[in-house]
């Protein structure tokens, strides 16, 4: 019999929220909705082919599989073993090699270690050999090896959209040099994306020598190079500002996402986070800013302000901190006294701090923002200290304006994607372009060059404290694609045209320091001094504008934390990166905050029209707690329409409006009238009672340190002895180690570089946003990002029971005014590898069980899916592989679970809109193994999976391991190296223990993997703090994660100061607890 | 009224029920014997492309097992060896011979030879070569005498249990770690002796080297 399911009712008085018409009306339709297990026709087979023909080709293929049998189908296939011919000097086969190099970026370049099987990259890491690194890299390092293995790259040389081979190409290019030569480069311009490669700037001069009239355009979509620019500015000489967050005690982020958005990210909150443990000498962080940022919400006072605003305050920061400064004001519609105050008593704290105070601006902010930030810096003495200064060459900087007249016969462009994010259409006769994406660019383009990955390109590279590094291939370029520095170089004609040898030439030196710098992966003291500097004082400059307090809409343009600026548009494991703060994937929203949208009648999903200069754009509004009012928030980087399989069509392009200006007034907004469903992973917006995040004020940490354990108490009972014994007590005694992790909520932001560096390392297939949406994403690593809020402002006295409260759903929370002025806490959530796990005592095939070290380990081989240990885990850690997402075609991502039809096109179908089709059957009688993925994409993504972990099939649970493989390994190797001694035993002060992938991974070191049998381990002396505590703990699953609690350290002088919001939520909740039972 | 059943077909239920608790029977006897990798896998002796004696190489000549298999106690893997070893000897002996054709085109051409893989684990197995061989299991555990055989086959059957009946009881197995490559080696020539000396000195190296019993799952599946 049909179970017929109640739908809570909605309420019948005040305001109703609904998802659909049909909702309202509560039609039969909506009814059937409810009750069904699945959507009408979901589990029937509705596709274009008939079932006629379906039964056709099932009946063919068993009696395919009958002469299978009876013929060579019973025999063991027979696998060859194909040895080299010619044994490579050094190499043991099936031992992974590393190799230093470095990822370039806009304005630096992040030193890696890259891991390589059998000639194949796998896994990036960060360098830490490299000095005052901690080996992290940042989340698109992580995720920039599967761009090397895209199916949708670049692979052919075209020429009007017809293939021709290399050499064609190659002799076209010299044929336009020789052009250009006779003519000294009339009509000739290059545009390219900004990289700090000395040997791109010396091949660039040469360019300039030889082609004197040609002109050399840089840019970026998003553009930071305002830091140089101000500085330079300021204090009157050629210089960039390096910022020492390790060093400050007092930090004022004035709209600067230095944790989220800026750039040179990992080195930022590395830095931050070693000046902010819990101790009486932490770091206190002030942040004004309109976006709800990574860097609000690490903060300890928050303004929300509009960002155009910060323009008018600023000065005020700027008298009362002896910096001279124009007359200011508060705009933006905020509450003036609050906000007066608020500057008032900040930027006391910050004159009391001296030298070791830090004031940064944003990259969105316009100039006068950084040049005051500058001179606040500069009256505190904080130059030299918390800023220094490193002298850089000027480059000579053109306008784009002028590119079109340049250009009149050939505009060559090398990487970035003009047509997309700079809505570029090509002007000059001849278009020319470098690029690894067959993207939006490319379209446009005459010549299309396949472009080379850096992990497949020699080059080199400055990171941004002026170390050089090396930028190595650890493979050769897979589609015979050109690296940037051949290109230029063949174009310039030079003799030695090798990629090696320009960066080789570029290095100079000695054979002996050329090797030291490829095995290091960076020129030891090829650091830049810093030089000493003044503020020229004439450069303040005068803000008297009158300021209104009256609001008008404005809408920032913001790099996305997952696409950027588009450029990873087509890489999975971006797009189904929950967003760190709003948790959304596959998908970009426009922002907007909770008074916003009730003044403009929107609420989540709605489609909005925004109009901006003419241009207009549409995307679906989301309510972003912790967002200024009036601001719209739009991330770039997405709506891409030639990125390919995985990036075309997610989101809206906000590039359509916008004009190199990051924040714009006089934007107008009106609804489309359309919904839209937006993947997010983290709905609720409030701990529900429960205290999985505890955080404290440093004075309380100080009175009473364990208050992460006995604080809470009165919510959760102490710790009392199970009735059983702990089945680890027997293996403990015997056993060399026992494995635990320490994750430290004070340090860790919530970048997401763990969760993309876990989905390297441990074969995480994406699951596209239908999946996300019916909750089957697959990391096993989540952050969870909790708001929590003023409770006074919460008017519900019951709002913490959550059960007895239907209004505290989703739709009605986003409207809810406890959401404007939030705190949040990131917590990253992997299996707790609980020593009484729940999960093992209801597997009924021993599926998942425990080794004699601690771990929780899954035998996928024996796991027949029942589900119940992911049923059973209070931690919902556990993933379940629905639909074999491996071998799940890239073009399936986006369609609904069952929109499978039976044919699927092949190879560049997706261009063609699928023309060329192929039965899945045949193909899959084809080749098993790939399942009905394409064989280009199935040849590309099988190259980037880890040999070292089973790739899991459908129908079998998978969760964190601590990485098993590494531990394995590492005790393989010391057991190894023991031989016939006893030397075993992995230790801290040998320095053999692994490290986890997303321990590797952490830039704030946040998370630390260990031994907790070894008293003097770093995990056993975290754990033996008094702020750890474990989450749930009153479960007695004796989990082996623990948590170093969260602590704030707000001004008591503050008119925001508080406790933290989600303190006073437990003690409400076991308030309302208590007053109920 | 005549009956319509005649009398033995009283039995019939019977002899049904005895007929399929035979077949029954038989179905379990015969997937215990032959669906078991003991069957199905031991003996297997497939033809190799180059007809390459592990008699004469390890047997007659007593090439050190890692003379060839140069990497089995670096890696996971027991490497097969390139050409240009198997002509470190071969550029001298039967230079002219027919049979190492492949070989010789092998190692200048730099084109692999198509040596066909015996002894094969499931992919969800990660068994490390090094570990074993470097903790005195010798290579004779899994492979059997391989220093006897002209044409390798599989000896053992490599299935989970035979792995576990092993690491359940390390002691019973383990050897000096200089015998390891030793096929023939034994404790004593007289069986009886060798036995306890294994069961005395076994024990002592379980203990010495700080053997693991490994038998959690983690152990050999990731």
């Amino acid at each position: 019999m049909k179970t017929i399911l109640k739908y809570a009712p909605a309420p019948t008085t005040g305001r109703r929220y609904w998802r659909s018409m049909d909702e309202l009306s509560d039609t039969p339709e909506f009814k059937d909705w409810l009750q069904r297990e699945f959507p009408a026709g979901a589990s029937e087979m509705v596709d274009e082919q008939s079932r006629r023909s379906f039964l056709k080709i099932m009946s063919a293929s068993f009696a395919l599989a009958g002469l299978g049998l009876a013929g060579a189908g019973c025999r063991r296939p027979v696998e060859n073993l194909e040895p080299f011919g010619q044994q490579p000097k050094d190499y043991v086969f099936g031992e992974p090699e590393y190799f230093a190099t470095a990822m370039p970026t806009r304005n630096g370049a992040i030193p890696l270690v890259v891991k390589s099987y059998e000639g194949r990259p796998v896994k990036i890491e960060g360098n830490s050999l490299y000095p005052g690194s901690n080996g992290s890299t940042d989340r698109y390092a992580q995720a920039s090896i599967l761009n090397l293995y895209d199916p949708d790259r670049a692979r052919e040389f075209k020429h009007d959209g017809k293939v021709v081979s290399r050499e064609d190409a190659l002799s076209f290019l010299d044929e336009l040099s020789k052009k250009f030569t006779a003519n000294e480069g009339e009509g000739l311009a290059f545009l390219a994306e900004s990289n700090t490669s000395p040997s791109r700037a010396r091949l660039q001069k040469i360019i300039a020598a030889k082609f004197p009239k040609s002109k050399w355009f840089t840019y970026d979509a998003v553009d930071s190079g305002i830091h140089q620019r101000a500085a330079t500015q300021a204090f009157g000489q050629s210089v960039r500002p390096v910022f020492h967050f390790d060093k400050a005690k007092v930090i004022l982020s004035l709209d600067s996402d230095f944790l989220g958005g800026e750039d040179d990210v990992h080195n930022h909150i590395r830095k931050f986070a070693a000046g902010r443990k819990a101790s009486a000498g932490m770091n206190r962080l002030y942040a004004v800013e309109s976006l709800f940022t990574l860097t609000g919400a690490g903060a300890d006072h928050r303004l929300r302000i509009q960002a155009k605003a910060i323009r008018e305050i600023v000065s005020l920061f700027a008298q009362q901190c002896g910096a001279s400064g124009g007359a200011g004001g508060i705009g933006g519609g905020v509450d003036v006294k609050l906000t007066q105050d608020w500057i008032t008593a900040c930027a006391k704290d910050l004159v009391a701090a001296g030298k070791d105070a830090l004031v940064v601006a944003g990259h969105r902010q316009p100039l006068e923002v950084h040049l005051f930030a500058h001179a606040i810096n500069s009256a505190l003495g904080a130059i030299g200290n918390t800023v220094t200064l490193l002298p850089v060459t000027e480059n000579s900087n053109l306008d784009l304006k002028d590119l079109d007249s340049s250009a009149t016969d050939t505009l060559i462009i090398v990487g970035g994607n003009p047509a997309y994010d700079l809505n570029w259409s090509p002007k000059s006769k001849t278009v020319v372009r470098l690029g690894y994406y067959a993207d939006e660019t490319a379209e446009k383009s005459n010549w299309n060059f396949a472009g080379a990955h850096y992990l497949e390109s020699w080059s080199d590279a400055v990171t941004s404290d002026g170390t050089i590094v090396p930028v190595q291939p650890l493979i050769q370029p897979l589609f015979n694609g050109l690296q940037e520095l051949e290109f230029l170089a063949r174009f310039a004609g030079e003799g030695r045209a090798l990629s090696y040898e320009i960066v080789r030439d570029t290095f100079g030196g000695s054979d002996e320091a050329w090797k030291k710098f490829l095995f290091n992966g960076f020129a030891t003291n090829s650091v830049v001094q810093p030089v000493n500097a003044t503020f020229v004082v004439e450069q303040t400059p005068k803000i008297d504008v009158s300021v209104t307090n009256v609001p008008s809409l404005e809408v920032i343009f913001y790099r996305d934390a997952k696409v950027d600026d588009g450029r990873f548009a087509n890489n999975g494991w971006m797009q189904e990166l929950p967003d760190p703060i709003t948790k959304m994937t596959w998908d970009n929203a426009v922002l907007i905050s909770r008074k916003t949208a009730r003044e403009l009648g929107v609420a989540n999903g709605d489609i909005v029209e925004i109009s901006l200069n003419g241009k207009t754009v549409t995307g679906p509004i989301w309510t972003q707690p912790g967002m200024a009012d009036y601001s719209l928030g739009l991330a770039l980087g997405y709506g891409r329409e030639r990125a390919g399989r995985v990036g075309n069509g997610v989101g809206f392009n906000a590039y359509k409006i916008f004009s190199g200006k990051y924040i714009e007034t006089g934007a107008t907004i009106k609804k489309t009238g359309g919904t839209y469903t937006l993947a997010c992973t983290q709905h609720h917006w409030s701990m529900e009672g429960r205290p999985a995040v505890r955080e404290a004020n440093l004075e309380e940490f100080l009175k009473e340190p364990k208050f992460a354990e006995e604080a809470f108490h009165g919510i959760e009972p102490p710790v009392t002895k199970s009735l059983y014994p702990n089945p680890l007590d027997e293996a403990k005694k015997t056993a060399l180690h026992q494995w635990g992790m320490s994750i430290d909520l004070n340090a860790c932001v919530g970048c997401g570089t763990c969760v993309i560096a876990c989905q390297s390392e441990n074969n995480i297939p994406i699951v596209g946003k239908d999946q996300v949406l019916r909750g089957r994403e697959m990391h096993w690593l989540r952050i969870d990002r909790y708001f929590t809020a003023d409770p006074k402002k919460k008017n519900n006295p019951h709002f913490y029971d959550f059960k007895a409260d239907e209004n505290q759903t989703d739709e009605n929370q986003q409207f809810a005014e406890w959401i404007d002025d939030v705190q949040a806490v990131n917590q990253p959530m992997p299996c707790q590898m609980c020593e009484t796990a729940p999960c093992e005592s209801v597997c009924p095939v021993n599926a998942t069980v425990h080794d004699q070290e601690g771990l929780n380990v899954m035998a996928y081989n024996r796991c027949i899916g029942t589900r119940y240990c992911s049923n059973n885990c209070p931690y919902k850690v556990r993933r379940f592989n629905f639909l074999d997402y491996n071998k799940r075609p890239l073009s399936e991502l986006k369609g609904t679970m069952y929109s499978t039809t039976l044919t699927h096109s092949t190879g560049e179908g997706w261009v063609d809109g699928g023309t060329n089709k192929e039965w899945d059957l045949f193909r899959w009688m084809k080749n098993p193994n790939s399942g009905m993925r394409t064989e280009d994409e199935w040849d590309l993504i099988k190259l980037s999976k880890n040999p070292d972990v089973t790739v899991r099939m459908r129908g079998v649970m998978e969760k964190c391991t601590y990485c098993t493989q590494r531990i394995e390994q590492a005790k393989i190797s010391q057991k190894a190296k023991a031989g016939a001694s006893d030397d075993v035993r992995l230790t801290q002060a040998a320095g053999n223990i692994p490290k986890t992938a997303c321990q590797q991974a952490c830039p704030a070191g946040a998370i630390v993997f260990g031994d907790v049998s070894d008293a003097n381990s770093d995990v056993s002396q975290l754990k033996a703090l008094p702020q750890n505590y474990s989450v749930l703990g009153d479960l007695l699953t004796k989990p082996r994660t623990t948590y170093l609690a969260r602590i704030r350290n707000p001004n008591p002088a503050m008119p925001d100061y508080h406790e933290p919001f989600s303190t006073e939520e437990y003690e409400n909740a076991s308030l309302t607890k208590k007053g109920n039972s | 009224m005549s009956a319509i059943f005649p009398k033995w077909t009283n039995w019939l239920p019977l002899a049904v029920l005895v007929g399929a608790g035979l077949a029954g029977a038989g179905v379990a006897v015969g997937v215990t014997i032959y669906l078991t990798p003991k069957y199905y896998r031991v003996g297997y002796q497939p033809t190799q492309p180059v007809p390459f004696s592990h008699k004469i190489h390890a047997g007659q000549l007593g090439l050190d097992c890692r003379y060839c298999h140069s990497e089995v106690d670096k890696s996971w893997v027991a490497n097969i060896p390139s050409a240009s070893t198997c002509m470190n000897c071969h550029n001298q002996v039967l230079k002219e011979d027919p049979r190492l054709a492949l070989v010789r085109a092998s190692a200048t051409n730099n084109t692999p030879i198509p040596w066909v893989q015996i002894h094969i684990t499931p992919d969800y197995v990660y068994f490390n070569h090094s570990v074993h061989v470097t903790r005195g299991i010798s290579c004779v555990e899994c492979h059997g005498r391989v220093d006897q055989m002209d044409q390798v086959h599989q000896e053992k059957s490599l299935s989970m249990s035979f792995c576990l009946d092993c690491h359940r009881d390390p002691a019973a197995h383990i050897r000096p770690t200089d015998k390891v490559t030793d096929l023939g080696w034994k404790w004593d020539s007289d069986p009886i002796k060798a036995e306890q000396m294994q069961q005395t000195y076994g024990a002592k190296f379980v203990h010495d080297w700080k053997v693991e019993s490994l038998q959690s799952c983690s152990a050999c599946h990731r």
